[in-house]
């Protein structure tokens, strides 16, 4: 840091003087000001944050009200999507074992989110609603393989029909 | 020709054809239900309305169905036109009423006729506000699903199963807005074809159960052009696959041959591929153990057990490729290469050969146009089940000679019906238990197989006097009288037989017809059913008979059997013999065969859809079917002798599948023409493969991605201008490598219209196959002489015949679950005089050897004759025909 070397005349010295004292006092007023406003910064991740409705997030496969899978393995969802990244098998359900309301269910369901633009497409194009976009953002992984959701990631708790 | 004006525009068009069909041809987008290519037009959907206008001054012009309008010279037609659209949106809207708007629980969502043609007519918004009429589904069988709700009664089903082929247990029941197709009771659908419903039915109505039970839409399967092996007719089929799984297999259009349908053995028979009893792996017996070994050791035994070679033997087979079964003759040597064929077969087989080159041998197309046909000790529906239903659109050629006199055009189905009624034409039939195609035959005639060749020469002296006269009995006489004059006066007659009865009189009877009619100046069609996919192929390579190799009491050194189970082939006193004689026994299969299990080296082998080759059909037309599965250890039989051959440093030089077909060529001159069956594997359109996968192919990048998320190339295919991918173009692929149909707007299996020349005219894209026996020696051929006199029946002994059952008597078939559900029990069929109870417990004595079985009573068995059902799963071969006592148990 380098000190200035000659005298300055004192009018000089006593407007600076003033003129810091005001900017300090004009920055303080916004500080002072926020202060008593509502916060906006979020605390994450102390807290949860906070999406909008429209959010598209993690998938997340919905139930119906009475717990079954709202899926039918229709196909339309991965014939929909442009990274091609949905890949289902499907499985008939039996009056023993079944999983949704319609003829089939997906018994597999992975989303590879390697590859996910969170477009919505598959969302857009699902019949059935069986498929949603979540609020869930937190992806990040050491290992990619990690990034491929299986359906029992994906699935709606049975508990409570319709999640978000 | 006539000239017509569809939209202003100027068309030639043929004249005998209706204006949708003409439309439909021509590429114009007209949308239909009730109307099928093979079936012509009822009129009863409304759905194909266009404005018709007297002249060029008329713009008024008035609604008319395009189906029942003749393209008559002059006929001016608008589709565009605003009152049509308006009409075809609302008939559409009509009959989506009660549609349950289920595409996605529906089999047949992304590939259905009735989504296209509801984008076609633009109908998009459902007004109807009430409850929807809802029906009752019914059990019709392991192949077809019912889900009657999806109905919008264009009656095309009914057509197709009553008038088509014919079976009577599916009908329309009911009137108004609940008319119902089904059966009377849930129960298994009767007809063989019953599988084509899933593709007949313009909705979800009719589906492909088994598709239902490993399901995958129509975008997401890998489709390759393929060859049906569980008959010698040849129908070109399409399956698909998923993960390496056969989903199931749809019909390929070939005009010659199977057209639009084929039938449920065919259909359903994929199952097998994916059946736990296939051979994965090699496996080599160690002591009593059969290990699993890597496919190099694996080569490398084989290698060391064919030694020098010196005594080794091949066994061709007549259900493997050209390819393999030369590829095996190559490896052994041509004097050491045996067929395969059954015990009595060959002679027969090489017989029909030789005779198929002095007449002509019809397709299945050409089979369809013949107004007489005389069907001689064959039971057409249960050995080429395809050819039996060409055979009953001919009985309806003569009856509709009526109709064409009456100037009803051959298009106009329910006026065609309305003058001809239930007429048949003149189909005979002789063969010694009623057949599936009796009803459609105007007489029949019932002996044992020496009576039926007798039958059959007294037939030909009948038509020609130069042809050696026969001794029927005088109840025949009128009959043969008949059939003679019914085929001398016919304009295409049609004499099929085959080698089902393994009696060589019989085929030489069929000849001498059919040489009888050719001198009398009529030209006849000579078909003979062949037993397996390529009967033909290796009866043509003239290889050993296999007889001579079971019973040659010489000690082989090395045994090789190709694809083919021995004890299937001879009786299994003889087959033990052979294979404890042989110091090894290397066999290559698909699937864990009674042979391959005393094999101490096996081999796994592809099925159809995992390989390539060629096979010869029952009229000689060779044609390539191509793998939809990617290649794996599981490997075509000619390229595991390639690779045994390469390390022996014997013909090394053949690297793909075109390398052995070219060798076929140039070693067998029999086979010219055979590369030219299919495009060759450097094809390129716009330099890029034919792509097997449709581009709404989904998943791609994450099917495999619980092993890798790095996305693998597709597999390299060097045998096929076919690529496992979704790149490339198919729209103007050759016609014998096309995978799948699929056009803009039409995503149903009636894009096919898109693909042919005209409708129910050739595809678009070269020849499909190319046929080796050309009948180049037609001319004046010698009659064959004489039939032996028949012997009379000794006492308490009846002459066992073999029967084939459509569903049972296959051999691959057996592992395929539905068909196999529907093969009947061993029994034993003979008349009520042979003093047996239906359904006893019976012993027969065949060869020395004591079979069980039940009676089954069947009073059309003529005296002396006992039906016994060849091939069945878990029974013993016999010799057959041979003399039996039957006692009760």
């Amino acid at each position: 840091m380098t000190r200035a070397t000659g005298f300055l005349p004192m009018p000089s010295i006593l407007h600076d003087i003033a003129d810091t004292a005001l900017t300090l006092a004009a920055g303080f007023k916004v500080t002072l000001k926020n202060l008593f406003r509502p916060t906006v910064t979020e605390d994450y991740p102390s807290e949860p944050p906070r999406f909008e409705q429209r959010f598209r997030g993690l998938h997340i496969l919905q139930r119906d009200e009475s717990g079954l899978e709202k899926c039918v393995a229709c196909f339309l969802c991965a014939a929909a999507c442009p990274s091609n990244c949905i890949y289902i098998e499907a499985a008939e359900n039996t009056s023993e074992n079944r999983i949704s309301a319609g003829e089939r269910y997906a018994a597999v369901y992975n989303i590879d989110y390697n590859r996910c633009i969170f477009c919505g497409y598959c969302v857009e194009a699902c019949p059935t609603d069986a498929i949603t976009h979540g609020h869930g953002f937190e992806l990040a992984t050491y290992n990619v393989t990690e990034l491929i959701y299986r359906k029992e990631q994906l699935l709606a708790s049975p508990a409570s029909p319709a999640q978000f | 020709m006539a000239t017509v004006y569809i939209d202003g525009n100027r068309h030639d068009a043929d004249a005998k054809q209706n204006m949708l069909h003409v439309s439909l041809s021509l590429g114009y987008d007209l949308p239909f239900f009730c109307w099928h290519p093979a079936m012509g037009s009822i009129g009863a959907c409304r759905q194909c309305a266009v404005k018709q206008f007297k002249d060029e001054k008329d713009t008024k012009g008035r609604l008319v169905m395009a189906c029942l309008t003749p393209a008559l010279e002059d006929t001016r037609i608008s589709i565009a036109d605003q009152e049509a659209q308006e009409f075809r949106a609302a008939i559409i809207e009509g009959l989506m009423l009660h549609h349950p708007h289920d595409c996605p629980v529906c089999d047949e969502g992304g590939e259905c006729h009735l989504q296209d043609m509801t984008y076609l007519t633009g109908h998009a918004y459902r007004r109807y506000r009430f409850q929807k009429r809802t029906y009752r589904n019914q059990f019709l069988g392991p192949f077809v699903n019912h889900e009657m709700n999806r109905c919008i009664q264009c009656y095309r089903c009914v057509r197709f199963y009553r008038g088509y082929a014919g079976e009577h247990d599916l009908n329309s029941f009911s009137i108004h807005h609940t008319v119902y197709f089904g059966r009377h009771e849930d129960g298994i659908l009767e007809s063989e074809f019953s599988g084509n419903l899933a593709e007949v039915c313009p909705t979800g109505v009719f589906t492909d159960r088994t598709l239902g039970q490993h399901y995958t839409r129509k975008w997401d399967q890998t489709y390759a052009p393929s060859i049906c092996h569980s008959c010698g007719v040849g129908c070109n089929i399409s399956p698909g696959q998923r993960d390496g799984i056969v989903r199931r297999i749809l019909n390929r259009y070939n005009h010659e041959v199977n057209g639009y349908f084929i039938c449920d053995r065919g259909r359903f028979s994929y199952e097998y591929v994916n059946s736990p009893e296939r051979i994965r792996a090699p496996l080599v017996r160690r002591g009593d153990e059969r290990e699993v070994i890597e496919k190099d050791e694996a080569v490398k035994i084989f290698a060391e057990m064919l030694g020098s070679g010196e005594d080794v033997i091949g066994i061709g087979s007549p259900r493997a490729s050209l390819e393999a079964n030369f590829a095996l003759r190559a490896l052994v040597g041509a004097d050491r290469f045996f067929s395969g064929f059954s015990t009595g077969e060959q002679r027969l087989i090489e017989l029909m050969l030789s005779i198929m080159q002095t007449v002509h041998v019809p397709s299945l197309r050409e089979v369809e146009a013949c107004d007489a046909v005389l069907i001689l000790g064959e039971d057409v529906t249960n050995v080429a089940a395809r050819m039996a239903l060409a055979l009953r659109q001919s009985a309806r050629r003569e009856p509709q000679k009526k109709a064409l006199a009456a100037r009803v055009p051959l298009w106009d189905d329910l006026g065609v019906r309305q003058v001809t009624g239930d007429a048949i034409g003149p189909v005979f039939i002789a063969f010694p238990c009623a057949t599936r195609l009796d009803d459609v035959a105007e007489a029949t005639y019932r002996g044992r197989p020496d009576q039926i060749a007798q039958f059959g020469y007294a037939v030909a002296a009948a038509i020609h006097s130069g042809a050696p006269p026969a001794n029927t009995d005088a109840s025949a006489q009128a009959l043969v009288k008949r059939i003679a004059e019914a085929l001398r006066t016919a304009e295409r007659p049609l004499v099929v037989s085959g080698a089902t009865l393994r009696n060589e009189a019989i085929i030489g009877a069929a000849a001498n017809i059919v040489y009888a009619l050719e001198r009398e100046g009529r030209s006849a069609g000579l078909a003979f059913t062949m037993p397996e996919a390529n009967t033909c192929g290796l009866g043509l390579m003239r290889a050993r008979a296999l007889e001579e190799a079971l019973e040659s009491r010489v000690q082989y050194g090395t045994v090789v059997i190709l694809e083919n189970d021995l004890y299937r082939r001879a009786t299994a006193a003889i087959v033990d013999e052979f294979l404890a004689r042989a110091g090894n026994v290397v066999v290559l299969d698909q699937v864990n065969t009674r042979t391959a299990a005393r094999a101490n080296l096996v081999l796994p082998v592809a099925s159809f859809a995992e390989s390539a080759g060629t096979l010869v059909n029952f009229e000689s037309r060779a044609q390539r079917f191509f793998p939809v599965l990617p290649p794996s250890d599981v490997q075509e039989s000619w390229r595991w002798i390639t690779d045994v051959a390469t390390r022996r440093g014997e013909f090394g030089s053949w690297n793909s599948l075109d390398d052995v077909t070219a060798a076929v060529e140039q070693e067998m001159p029999i086979f010219r023409g055979i590369t030219a069956a299919a495009p060759p594997s450097s094809y390129r359109i716009a330099g890029e493969k034919i792509p097997r996968q449709p581009h709404r192919y989904s998943g791609r990048t994450a099917t495999l991605v619980n092993i890798s998320i790095h996305e693998p190339p597709p597999p390299d295919d060097p045998d096929s201008p076919l690529a496992y991918s979704m790149e490339g173009y198919t729209y103007k692929a050759p016609a014998s490598a096309l995978p799948f149909l699929w056009a803009p707007g039409w995503n149903s299996a009636r894009a096919l219209l898109k693909f042919q020349e005209e409708i129910n005219g050739p595809l678009r894209g070269g020849p499909v196959g190319i046929r080796l026996i050309r009948g180049d020696r037609r001319g004046a051929p010698e009659f064959f002489s004489g039939a032996p006199e028949p012997v009379n029946a000794p006492e308490r002994r009846w002459l066992a015949v073999p029967i084939y059952h459509l569903f049972g008597s296959d051999e691959l078939t057996h592992w395929a679950p539905a068909i196999s559900s529907l093969a009947p029990q061993p029994y034993v069929a003979v008349n009520e005089r042979a003093g047996f109870r239906d359904g006893a417990p019976v012993a027969f004595q065949s060869d020395g050897a004591t079979q069980t079985a039940v009676i089954k009573i069947r009073s059309e068995i003529p005296d002396g004759v006992a039906a016994v059902p060849a091939g069945l799963r878990e029974t013993e071969t016999l010799r057959l025909p041979a003399w039996i006592s039957i006692e009760a148990i």
